[in-house]
């Protein structure tokens, strides 16, 4: 029925691309800002540091490199039809779980400042909670659209989901990784709730998830000290507050139009993470308001996008590429605002980086094969209205 | 749909039970977040920015100061004491520098290193301030600038230095790290030496880079010059002598001030033991110490030409009235005083020549209390010299109504009053001219110098034929004789005070004078703390300190002759000593 509201007629000229130029250009502009940025973020203390070999462009090549690395696995993952994808989904799921369990595996897992979170692979540091995003996307979405009969009842269609992110969540909280595991919830939650899940159990864990995020973050020590600095950092701007404070004053530096690429001297070993954690803080040093507002745009375009392909996708009757889709575009969001609330201040300081722009290999990647799903899904939505069989 | 209905089990029912509107809720909600960001941004760099990077600024903008060249001091002549020469200073920044390997090799040979030796002091310091060299000249730092290697950077300082080392230690002074004066002239005329810092407004990075200007700074002031009254050639003659003089005796220490009579500057200020100032990682406080300014001793003898001048002044003797010192000694409220040697009858004049302490004492009972102790305060004991000079002392003369009759007898001969060298040469100057009390300098005067009068010019040349007197075969010291010059002086020898009296064998010993006594140009005091040499005189110890400075300082001054160059008539070597008592 689709087909005939737009019929291929042969010899004319095609009124619709047979994948979306839109997504793939944002995605591209945003990678490419991403590098700029990263490269300017961290010339400075790539310069002063012993472990660069005091190369300037230590990071720049590194992230290039993942850059190139996520575009090449991006167009791989186009190449794979989401009913494989759909099969893979468990799998995937279980194997991104045995890596978890192996980051924290001492000899196996690396410790950087108290937290396990690499995985040493030869010259390659895997982070294996960037991987299970993806994972977890693609598994709740499987999982949802199996069930989907099941969606109103509690015991069979949300307590085995809720017990096996809790398997999940424990991982990521070991390492210890907050910010992936408060993403990783955010994907189950907003997949089972676009699925369809009962909307009053859904009321109920409105009440109950602040509750035990609260709860959480009591009990430990050093995120109680986050959210207190987070509230005034002014108070304490040489001990808790300094972070925050310095990505504050980078945005004040910045004004409308900012300092110019290259002039931010926050990034100037003041602001630490700058090139990870806090890119937004240098974009908003260098480019001013403007340059933070197309970024904004950019990222808000990108999860408008994922949902709209989600819905397309779910009126073509496909629900599994449709909740991968949302499931994505949660995902990208959550982490997103989370970041960029941190960089402005509105939320206390988490370990979550900018996805596609921050710093760092499996992020980068993660990110990369997330685009991709999208654009098949998209490909496949495409394919599905010119009447072809995916 | 066939395409779909092949995927799952699940998937048949569930096209309808994707509720559209739940998905429109969430992105919207999410959509409406990315909104609320943008307006938290634009809140932060539209409205906020002032705040903010007020706050930046408290981190990164920084004020660094530009130091000032400090004034230089001068002798009299415009020579040299003291000058601040620039150096640079050469480090390296944090970031490391990044020179070629051409330029690391001059480099290395501008800073008179082995290229492994500047390669290991770079490496040991990553990621700091490195400061390679604290010091180099000019025309090195400009050679090093000229290389233009990154990351190394080349400061400007000032450096003190004192040319003449130990010789003028104690008078100088000397600074802190910051070039502000701590001790001696440098403390005292610190205001006038020191410029005032420039300042530069920069940007700097979290480890003090240098990033930026940031406005308009302030050019440094540079100091003025200060000339003292100081002659570099007499001060060198007179620290000689004196350290000569000191290690000669084994004595603790030592002092010798040199006054021009005529307008009361102070030629010449030695101190011994001294230090040098241009090494001075720990300055002993013993040795950093201007005795002659900031410690008192009691004078001894060489206050009796006071008690005469008093007793002149008040018409109650004339130089030639007889005193009778027999039997040599004087009891007065049961304490007793003696004379050396009995002497019996003496004139006025005699009693100076020989030092006796009776005849002073009883010069000193004929005259109200009151009327003693003003000829001692006009002459300026009891308040300090008012140099200038900082921890200068004024000795203590106490007030009169509270004088007992021995007191006052003691005092006579200089006990139970305390005095600082310069202090005391200063008071000479009443002798030297004509009455007058010369205001002591340690800076350059113009010309003449009015005094204060507080003698009679009469009773100023009856003391000064007596002090003549005391340096002649017939006094007490004869070894003060100058050949060509007629000199006059007064001998001084005083037990050291010890806890709540005096010590039995440590004295201290000195010897005021001035010369030619025909046209007096130059007042020289020499004070000899505790010497353990075996004489302990003023007569043996001090006076040929008195007679070796102003011989050479007369010649040196081009100070015409009074006398015949063979009037020096030391006694025979049978003939026993004129010892003054202590």
């Amino acid at each position: 029925m689709l087909s005939l509201r737009n019929p291929p007629r042969r010899g004319e000229p095609q009124l619709l691309a047979s994948y979306d130029p839109a997504l793939m250009w944002v995605t591209l502009i945003l990678l490419t800002v991403g590098v700029v940025m990263v490269y300017s973020a961290s010339i400075a203390t790539a310069e002063a540091a012993r472990f660069t070999g005091y190369r300037s462009t230590y990071f720049l090549t590194r992230h290039g490199a993942f850059v190139l690395l996520g575009v090449a696995a991006a167009a791989a993952v186009v190449q794979i039809p989401m009913r494989l994808w759909q099969r893979a989904a468990p799998y995937l799921f279980v194997a991104g779980v045995v890596l978890l369990v192996a980051v924290l595996i001492p000899g196996i897992g690396r410790d950087v400042n108290g937290s396990r979170r690499w995985i040493s692979f030869f010259a390659i540091n895997l982070q294996p909670s960037e991987l299970m995003k993806v994972f977890a996307v693609l598994y709740a979405a499987d999982y949802t659209a199996r069930k989907a009969g099941d969606m109103q009842s509690i015991t069979r269609g949300f307590l085995p989901m809720f017990g096996v992110f809790l398997v999940v969540g424990y991982l990521l909280l070991r390492e210890p990784d907050f910010g992936a595991f408060f993403v990783t919830c955010c994907i189950a939650l907003g997949v089972l709730f676009l699925g369809g899940l009962n909307a009053k159990l859904f009321a109920a864990l409105g009440v109950l998830l602040p509750a035990a995020f609260t709860v959480l973050i009591v009990i430990s020590p050093y995120r109680m000290q986050r959210i207190v600095a987070f509230l005034d950092p002014w108070s304490d701007p040489f001990g808790k507050g300094y972070q925050l404070s310095h990505s504050l004053i980078a945005f004040g530096r910045g004004e409308w139009l900012g300092a110019g690429l290259g002039a931010s001297v926050e990034k100037l070993f003041y602001l630490p993470e700058a090139h990870t954690d806090f890119i937004l803080a240098v974009i908003a040093e260098e480019l001013g308001f403007a340059g933070v507002l197309v970024v904004v745009a950019l990222f808000a375009w990108l999860v408008w996008r994922a949902f709209m392909i989600g819905r397309q996708a779910g009126r073509l009757g496909r629900a599994f590429p449709a909740l991968v889709a949302q499931g994505i575009g949660v995902w990208l969001a959550v982490q997103t605002l989370i970041n960029m609330g941190v960089n402005m201040g509105v939320l206390p300081t988490k370990g979550l980086t900018l996805p596609l722009l921050s710093y760092g290999g499996s992020g980068i990647i993660a990110n990369c094969l997330a685009i991709g799903l999208l654009l098949r899904i998209d490909f496949e939505n495409r394919q599905l209205l010119r009447g072809y069989v995916v | 749909m066939s395409a779909a209905a092949g995927m799952g089990g699940g998937v048949r029912s569930v096209p309808a039970k994707l509720a559209g509107w739940r998905m429109t809720v969430l992105a919207l909600a999410l959509i409406a977040l990315f909104g609320g960001l943008a307006v938290r941004a634009l809140y932060l760099q539209g409205f906020q920015t002032g705040f903010l990077q007020r706050k930046g600024n408290s981190f990164s903008k920084k004020e660094l100061v530009i130091p000032a060249q400090r004034g230089r001091i001068t002798d009299r002549h415009g020579e040299a004491l003291a000058i601040s020469t620039p150096q640079f200073q050469i480090f390296v920044t944090p970031r490391g520098m990044q020179p070629s390997p051409a330029q690391f090799t001059q480099l290395a040979r501008l800073l008179d290193l082995s290229e492994a030796a500047l390669k290991k002091m770079l490496d040991g310091a990553e990621g700091e301030f490195l400061t390679i060299k604290p010091r180099v000249l000019p025309e090195i730092a400009d050679r090093i600038v000229a290389l233009r290697i990154s990351g190394l950077e080349v400061q400007r300082h000032y450096r003190r230095h004192y040319p003449d080392a130990d010789v003028t230690s104690q008078l100088l002074g000397f600074n802190n790290v910051d070039d502000q004066g701590q001790e001696g002239m440098e403390l005292a005329q610190n205001a006038w030496l020191a410029g005032k810092q420039g300042m530069r407004r920069v940007i700097v990075d979290n480890k003090r880079n240098i990033i930026d200007e940031a406005g308009a700074g302030r050019p440094p002031q540079e100091g003025r010059d200060l000339a003292l009254s100081i002659d570099r050639k007499l001060q060198h003659l007179v620290f000689r002598e004196l350290k000569a003089a000191v290690e000669a005796n084994k004595a603790k220490a030592g002092g010798a001030v040199v006054l021009d009579a005529r307008t009361g500057e102070v030629l010449a200020l030695a101190n011994w033991p001294a230090f040098d100032p241009n090494q001075r990682d720990v300055v002993p406080k013993d040795r950093a110490r201007n005795r002659t300014l900031t410690d008192v001793f009691e004078p001894g003898s060489t206050l009796k030409p006071f008690t005469v001048a008093a007793a002149l002044e008040a018409g109650l003797v004339r130089p030639d009235s007889m005193l009778q010192t027999a039997p040599g000694s004087m009891t007065i409220n049961g304490a007793t005083i003696h004379d050396a040697h009995v002497y019996g009858a003496l004139t006025v004049e005699q009693v100076i020549q020989k030092s006796s302490n009776v005849g002073a004492a009883k010069m000193a009972l004929m005259l109200p209390p009151e009327t003693m102790w003003q000829m001692l305060s006009r002459s300026g004991f009891g308040t300090p010299p008012r140099t200038g000079f900082p921890g200068e002392v004024g000795g203590r003369l106490r007030p009169w109504k509270t004088w007992r009759p021995i007191e006052q007898a003691t005092m006579a001969y200089g006990h139970g009053i305390s005095v600082n060298l310069v202090q005391l040469a200063r008071a000479y100057t009443i002798f030297a001219t004509d009455g007058e009390l010369k205001p002591a300098s340690l800076l350059k005067t113009g010309g003449e110098v009015a005094g204060q009068p507080v003698i009679s010019a009469a009773s100023a040349r009856a003391v000064r034929k007596m002090l003549e007197a005391a340096v002649s075969p017939g006094g007490t010291a004869p070894k003060a004789q100058v050949a060509g010059y007629r000199v006059a002086g007064k001998t001084g020898t005083a037990h050291k005070l010890a806890g709540k009296g005096y010590a039995p064998h440590n004295y201290v010993s000195s010897f005021v004078g001035f010369a030619p006594v025909s046209s007096p140009r130059l007042i020289v005091a020499v004070m000899i703390d505790d010497p353990a040499g075996g004489q302990h005189y003023g007569g043996t110890v001090a006076a040929p300190v008195f007679s070796r400075i102003t011989d050479a300082a007369l010649r040196a001054l081009n100070v015409p002759h009074d006398a015949p160059l063979d009037n020096v008539i030391l006694p025979a070597p049978e003939e026993p000593p004129v010892m003054e008592d202590v």
